[in-house]
């Protein structure tokens, strides 16, 4: 058995890897991009069978489509579809689960179809499980694996469907500005060490600086370092209401490992934590772990990098 | 001072209806994950998310700079005088409203309660990271447009004006009403109340809805079939002296060709 999927697309962030979860479902795929032409290309070289376009205007956002997009899926009646976590993404689907009498699920990790089922994987508890779940109800679900950052080789371009598309909604921007910060610092490095509230005083952070300055990083820190704090600038703080980085390497010293904070390092390719809490959230999201305190093993840290880089 | 709820004080806006929804999820922190991948949640009660202030504050806000009212609604187990410390003037509680795991089901749950209340033109709701389909699934229900993430909002030239910052970034949009605004936290509680506000909140009004009252019967379409402890995304720790684990981390990095 097999059913058909759809993959709700506001941005390109994670566009392969929704198209080959919902190719779980063995039927074809279709990509519903809400945005730029340069969108609907890439969901065009991203694996689906199909990519229907609505093309936004300077001024409207993705989200004032979403009772079209609703409209589209309620004609089309797909057995699922997934969106990235975003608010726009999220903003599309609510309404296209209303539309479809779907269940809606949160952190799908993969999915498949066994008999009348869909059954989903999602990742939940901020992580620490992998819960299967299924049902025999259209599925809406909001992606949380991973990025895919290379296009699948064999992709063949699929051919773009420009749907005319009226917004029903009164959404408009008003005024977009550049975030202070952005493009700078922490923002676009290939490396950043962050740190927490395991810092006890602002003087410390030359140690946290002296490890950053080793490794060639920007110098980033938790929400309360800067917010409750005051000693880093606001623009550095990494986290959901502050800068969401992409690293090769994040090195998270002294941070427990909110939620909000892991939502701004989601898409960080390696994080390596040092923490004196050996449960501390913050190692289930890492790849390398130094349990410990800071003080004793930055300088450590700092030495052996120095002596494998002499 | 406190806004007089009949007068409009921005020309061309209306006096408005906010609802506030707050505590309505429990906390992921509060379960335990045993060494078999199942979950225990030890009788763990709704509470307040880490963005259910901001919310209330958005809403607080709005209505002392436009006039309006302020209703919360909260289910399950919640405490409803938390969100009427805190300025809302009146609470739903809905105590018998069932766990379900289908976020869909709890937002139909949550939309028949906002019905209930009648009249609403703004739902307010904290923008959880741990449920973030609830929100959307909220505003598709009910039909509404949805602005998700939102940093804050303000009422310019007579429309809701919210702000939604993204990673290099910020957009102010306008939209009409009614809608559903998720609010997301961009720092923690700065003024919590005092013992003075919540006494007094125990003197405000709480209305205790059944869920039958609501007409609705929640169904949960989704089953679930288990947990597990994750395979991947296991972390190498490195344990012993300062010395030993920054040399062991160093030569990992290496070999993985990380530096």
């Amino acid at each position: 058995m097999s059913a058909d999927g759809w993959v709700l697309a506001t941005d390109a962030s994670k566009l392969y890897s929704m198209v080959a979860a919902a190719r779980g479902l063995g039927g074809d795929v279709t990509v519903l991009a809400v945005g730029s032409r340069s969108l609907a290309e890439a969901a065009a070289v991203a694996g689906a069978d199909r990519v229907c376009w609505i093309e936004t205007a300077d001024d409207v956002p993705a989200d004032a489509f979403a009772a079209t997009v609703g409209e589209i899926l309620s004609a089309a009646k797909p057995r699922a579809v997934l969106a990235a976590t975003t608010p726009q993404g999220r903003a599309l689907l609510g309404a296209a689960a209303a539309a479809l009498g779907a269940v809606v699920i949160s952190g799908l990790v993969g999915m498949a179809i066994e008999d009348q089922f869909v059954v989903v994987d999602r990742t939940n508890l901020e992580g620490r499980v992998v819960e299967t779940m299924a049902t025999s109800a259209p599925v809406a679900a909001l992606f949380a694996g991973m990025a895919q950052v290379v296009p699948p080789a064999d992709a063949r371009p699929a051919e773009i469907e420009r749907l005319a598309a009226e917004w029903t909604s009164d959404i408009r921007i008003e005024k977009t500005e550049p975030v202070s910060g952005a493009g700078t610092g922490v923002s676009g490095a290939e490396r950043v060490v962050a740190v927490g509230r395991g810092l006890k005083a602002r003087a410390d952070l030359a140690v946290v600086q002296g490890l950053a300055d080793t490794l060639g990083a920007a110098l980033g820190c938790s929400m309360p370092v800067a917010d409750d704090f005051g000693w880093v600038p606001k623009e550095s703080y990494v986290g959901r209401s502050g800068q969401h980085i992409s690293p090769r390497l994040y090195v998270a010293i002294g941070i427990s490992g909110a939620p909000q904070h892991l939502d701004g390092v989601r898409d960080a390719k390696t994080v390596i934590a040092v923490n004196v809490d050996p449960d501390a959230p913050i190692f289930r999201r890492a790849d390398y772990g130094i349990v410990g305190d800071l003080y004793e093993v930055i300088p450590q840290l700092c030495a052996a990098l120095t002596a494998v880089q002499a | 001072m406190e806004a007089d709820a009949t007068q409009p004080l921005v020309e061309g806006w209306v006096c408005v209806k906010i609802v506030v929804i707050f505590k309505w999820a429990r906390d992921p922190q509060d379960a335990a994950v045993r060494s078999d991948g199942s979950v225990d949640w030890r009788d763990a009660r709704m509470v307040p998310g880490d963005d259910d202030p901001a919310a209330i504050a958005v809403a607080r806000d709005l209505v002392a700079s436009v006039g309006g009212d302020t209703v919360g609604i909260t289910i399950g187990d919640g405490d409803a005088t938390w969100a009427l410390a805190r300025g809302i003037e009146q609470v739903i509680t809905v105590p018998d409203a069932p766990r379900l795991l289908d976020d869909a089901a709890t937002a139909e749950l949550l939309a028949a309660a906002i019905r209930w209340v009648g009249d609403v033109d703004l739902v307010v709701i904290g923008d959880c990271e741990a449920y973030p389909g609830v929100p959307a699934a909220l505003a598709g229900v009910l039909g509404w447009p949805a602005f998700l993430g939102a940093s804050g909002a303000a009422v310019a030239d007579g429309r809701l004006v919210a702000t939604r910052r993204s990673e290099d970034h910020e957009d102010t949009i306008g939209l009409g009403l009614p809608a559903v605004l998720a609010v997301a936290a961009t720092s923690a509680e700065k003024h919590p109340p005092g013992m003075k506000e919540i006494l007094a909140a125990r003197k405000r009004p709480i209305r205790v809805v059944s869920v039958a009252e609501l007409g609705i019967d929640p169904l949960d379409r989704l089953q679930s079939r288990g947990t597990r402890v994750p395979e991947t995304g296991t972390a190498r720790i490195f344990t012993g002296s300062p010395a030993s684990t920054a040399r062991e981390l160093v030569a990992a990095l290496r070999a993985d060709h990380l530096l």
